[in-house]
């Protein structure tokens, strides 16, 4: 099956020669179109956060073009490096890291202010991806084991700022990597039994009384309507009020009257949802669908185990992002603060983002350095 | 390195990647099940609870139409008051209450405990909106403003003012607190009175900034209500009746005063009344507007009647003489007798007399069902269309089997009830000649000839008002109107009670005048009188007569005393020219 693949890859087209995967390309710019219409109407018209969106969407893409031109396996060079760099910004946020919104999440350089967390989503896989990558199969026990454990250190560390949202993305970003490289059943089952001892420890020392409350609320939020359910509430009223054929755009009144909070960042499936409805919706989901399976579909064909590793893994936490954000919004989910990818209005996450997918599209069109 | 990439392979299972795109499928139809689940089999719910919290209807308030009497006199109107509320929370949040010489000033200004004001903010610390006091005159409002207490605050409000006090209490009744009526034409006439409020219907955001306006209804304006009440006649009507109550130690009396043609209301009082203005403390019966909600046996004034359907029969003319000098029928083991005897009497004897014998003489010639069905013509057991709240219909029963002593003693007032405004209406149709009018509250120009009925002709109401005329001047001295011919009928009547007859009295008397051209009956009842006195001719008749005299004077009607022919045969009466 693999074999015919060589004569394909003999003819590059020009965008294979760019680095840009097509497919990948137009479902990005798809979410990313509809993204800028939604948050133009979630912002209640206001053309400002638009282009101050379409900015950070800018240098997104520009990053994303530059490291889709790296060679993949230059990340697995430097991988050590960077996790002992990530680390070590983690402990600074912790330690000097200035406060925004109760949590400590921003690292202040002098000449620009950042989230370490944010590259430590990127930085996570492609370390974990080496170092299984190191070794045969079948992964010894032992490995699997360390390779735990480089997960959970950044993920406690973020999870400490407290950013509930990240380090969930972090942790699920490392555990695929373990997961695709054939961790056995034994072990997951293992590990689930873990997580959930793990739980009460969560919940006693390592949460805050406002995360603390997001469970419950999530758990019964019509509770406290007006107070920690509100959020919840609201978001399912717009959700629910747009029906099949959606109320058009600009028209939500829920979104538009500003009765949904968050409503132009994490809650902008809400004001998708009313503005759009079902029909919207499954249109949506099927691109956020397609963008999966491209880049699965790059991972499967990825020739090397380490961008093998690192393209699932990246495909997945991509998921992982819109099944989180879905679930949260619909009320499936406790409210967690994870975006909608590429939809939501915000920065950081958005660059990450895209340098992850830069880095898929490096993954698919590089085969050739590989060999 | 070839080889090694081959291991790799083996190594990164493909059949997870298929798991993994597997569970993402699956993970995707969830989500969009979850979403199709709120939009598509809870949206109803849901979009309810959209408009819930985006949906609006303020009323645009308007001011409360007047009530005038029949020349425009005003009975009821809104002046504008002030009503002082509080915001708990922002009382709580600037910490107000730490102003104690304010609160102490606004506690002395209100006339109440600085404690108690307090406490009811205290005790909800975090609503938005308590009252304090309801309807402060302005000049208390404009020392409230000038303490600017945080969190307490002002709100425009009109509050009703009577000017006629108790005089037309009972007509025109009241509003509550919030401006609605609840007794009285306020009650009936509440909505004309209000008009429509209009409303907006719109849309807020979450901040409650208004969005679009989605509907508008135009608000009515509130009309004044004119009431057919002349207030000066009602004045009178009132002090005659009120001192006459207290006279004769009753416990209440009613005065209806009706114009005969119009079948307008010119006054009707009852005692004892209530000051509308301030209803802190009155007893509930004093509310009672007796004149429409009580009904009395009418006694002797309802003798008219027997006569009238003897006449209206034809074989008993204003001529005919009837011998009732046995003083005394048995009927089925029972008497109806006179207190003397009267000998031979024409119909008008029998008025002046006040004849129970002969008016049951009268009422056994005729059929059965003849009888009875005057009683019903003259609205005897039904509303008089005065549509006023509480009004009732008296007892006249509708049962088919009447004994000869029941309708003896029906010819004399007895076993039928009847309210006086009743009572005004049977005199008014007498009085214009033999047509039912419905009465009215309200002024108006002329009766709709649909709602007119004839229930008797006017040949023989004339003939009637000729004897009506004989009983005060023969009888009736005390319901004489000076320069005036007038006509009424006393009565006097056992207070039914429970299973009999009492030892309480009602004295009542009917009258119309001028009897050349009738214009006006008046009614009077006195309620149980306590006194020595007690007869209706004694203690009605001459609050009759003020009352009579008074409006005919105050309507400026012609005196017709010169139109009277004096007959010499008082037996013949006095025929009129």
């Amino acid at each position: 099956m693999r074999s015919h693949k060589h004569d394909q890859q003999a003819q590059r087209s020009f965008w294979q020669m760019l680095h840009i995967d097509m497919p990948l390309l137009i479902g990005l710019m798809c979410l990313i179109i509809l993204g800028g219409f939604i948050v133009y109407s979630a912002s209640g018209g206001d053309s400002a956060t638009v282009i101050r969106h379409i900015k950070r969407l800018s240098i997104a893409f520009v990053a994303m073009f530059i490291i889709a031109q790296i060679p993949p396996l230059v990340w697995r060079k430097w991988a050590v490096p960077m996790y002992i760099v990530g680390i070590g910004l983690l402990v600074a946020v912790l330690a000097f890291g200035h406060v925004g919104k109760g949590a400590q999440r921003w690292l202040n350089l002098g000449f620009v202010s950042f989230q370490p967390s944010e590259i430590m989503k990127l930085i996570v896989p492609i370390t974990i991806a080496w170092f299984i990558s190191q070794y045969d199969l079948p992964t010894k026990f032992k490995h699997i084991i360390i390779a735990f454990l480089m997960v959970i250190v950044p993920t406690l560390l973020i999870a400490k700022q407290p950013d509930l949202g990240t380090s969930l993305l972090i942790a699920s970003s490392g555990v695929f990597v373990i997961f695709l490289a054939g961790a056995s059943w034994k072990l997951i089952g293992g590990c689930a039994v873990l997580g959930s001892a793990f739980a009460p420890v969560l919940w006693m020392f390592l949460m805050k009384d406002y995360q603390k409350q997001r469970v419950l609320t999530f758990l019964n939020p019509e509770q406290d309507p007006l107070g920690s359910g509100y959020h919840i509430i609201q978001s399912k009223i717009a959700i629910g009020s747009g029906g099949l054929n959606g109320k058009g755009w600009m028209q939500g009144t829920q979104s538009q009257l500003e009765f949904l909070p968050e409503r132009h960042t994490d809650f902008i499936f809400a004001v998708f949802s009313e503005e759009f409805g079902l029909v919207g919706v499954t249109l949506l989901l099927v691109v956020y669908l397609a963008i999966v399976m491209r880049g699965l579909w790059i991972a499967v064909n990825a020739q090397h185990a380490f961008t093998k590793l690192l393209a699932g893994s990246i495909t997945l936490t991509f998921f992982v992002y819109v099944f989180v954000n879905i679930g949260m919004v619909s009320g499936l989910l406790p409210v967690v603060g994870v975006p909608l990818p590429l939809v939501s209005y915000g920065g950081t996450s958005m660059v990450t983002l895209m340098a992850g997918f830069g880095i898929l599209m490096a993954i698919g069109t590089h085969r050739r350095f590989i060999m | 390195m070839v080889k090694k990439v081959s291991k790799y392979k083996q190594m990164t299972a493909s059949w997870r990647f298929y798991l993994v795109i597997g569970v993402i499928v699956l993970v995707y139809l969830g989500l969009t099940a979850r979403t199709a689940y709120i939009q598509v089999i809870e949206p109803d719910m849901l979009k309810q609870q959209g408009d819930m919290r985006s949906l609006r209807t303020a009323a645009n308030k308007v001011h409360r139409g007047s009530i005038v009497d029949r020349n425009g006199v005003e009975l009821a109107v809104s002046v504008p008051v002030d009503t002082v509320w509080a915001d708990p929370k922002i009382i709580m949040e600037q910490n107000a209450l730490a102003k104690v010489e304010h609160w102490q000033a606004l506690a002395d200004v209100l006339d109440k405990d600085v404690n108690s004001l307090k406490s009811r903010v205290t005790k909800n610390p975090a609503k938005r909106f308590v009252y304090i006091e309801r309807q402060v005159s302005p000049a208390m409002a404009d020392y409230i403003k000038q303490l600017k207490i945080p969190g307490i605050h002002l709100r425009k409000e009109s509050k009703r003012f009577y000017p006629a006090g108790e005089i037309s209490a009972h007509v025109v009744g009241f509003t509550n607190v919030d401006d609605k009526g609840i007794e009285g034409v306020e009650r009936v006439y509440d909505d004309l009175l209000t008009g429509e409020q209009g409303s907006k219907r719109y849309r807020k955001d979450a901040k409650g900034n208004r969005i679009e306006v989605l509907e508008t209804v135009d608000a009515k304006p509130p009309q004044d209500l004119v009431l057919s009440l002349d207030q000066r006649i009602q004045a009178l009507a009132y002090r005659e009746l009120k001192g006459a109550v207290k006279a004769f130690n009753a416990s209440s009396g009613s005065v209806v005063v009706a114009d005969v043609d119009s079948g307008e209301v010119l006054a009707l009082a009852n005692s004892p009344s209530y000051n509308p203005n301030n209803r802190r403390n009155v007893a509930l019966h004093r509310l009672r507007n007796r004149a429409i909600t009580d009904f009395y046996e009418p006694g002797s004034t309802m003798k008219p009647m027997a006569v009238l359907s003897a006449l209206e029969f034809g074989e008993v003319t204003e001529d005919t003489v009837i011998d009732t000098s046995k003083r005394i029928m048995r009927l089925g083991g029972r008497r109806v007798g006179d207190p003397r005897n009267y000998g031979k009497q024409t119909p008008a004897d029998i008025l002046v007399n006040s004849s129970n014998l002969g008016t049951s003489m009268l009422a056994l010639s005729l059929p059965k069902e003849f009888f009875l069905d005057k009683f019903f013509q003259a609205g005897f057991g039904e509303s008089t269309g005065i549509n006023l709240i509480g009004e009732s219909q008296g007892i006249m029963h509708t049962r088919s089997r009447w004994s000869q002593i029941e309708l003896a003693t029906l010819s004399y007032g007895m076993g039928v009830s009847a309210t006086p405004i009743q009572m005004a209406r049977f005199y008014a149709s007498i009085a214009n000649g033999g047509v039912k009018k419905p009465l009215s509250i309200l002024k108006r120009e002329k009766v709709n000839s649909y709602d007119e009925q004839r229930i008797f002709s006017e040949k023989n109401t004339e003939s009637l008002l000729g004897m009506l005329e004989q009983v005060v001047e023969q009888k009736a001295h005390r319901a004489k109107v000076e320069g005036y011919r007038v006509g009424g009928k006393t009565g006097t009547a056992f207070k039914a009670v429970a299973g009999g007859y009492g030892n309480d009295y009602v004295g009542l008397f009917t009258g119309i005048a001028p009897i050349s051209d009738p214009k006006i009956v008046v009614i009077v009842v006195i309620n149980e009188p306590g006194g020595d006195l007690y007869h209706g001719g004694e203690i009605a008749a001459p609050v009759f007569s003020r009352v009579m005299q008074g409006a005919l004077r105050l309507l400026n009607i012609e005196p017709d005393a010169d139109t009277r022919v004096v007959s010499a045969n008082d037996d013949n009466g006095g025929k009129r020219v």
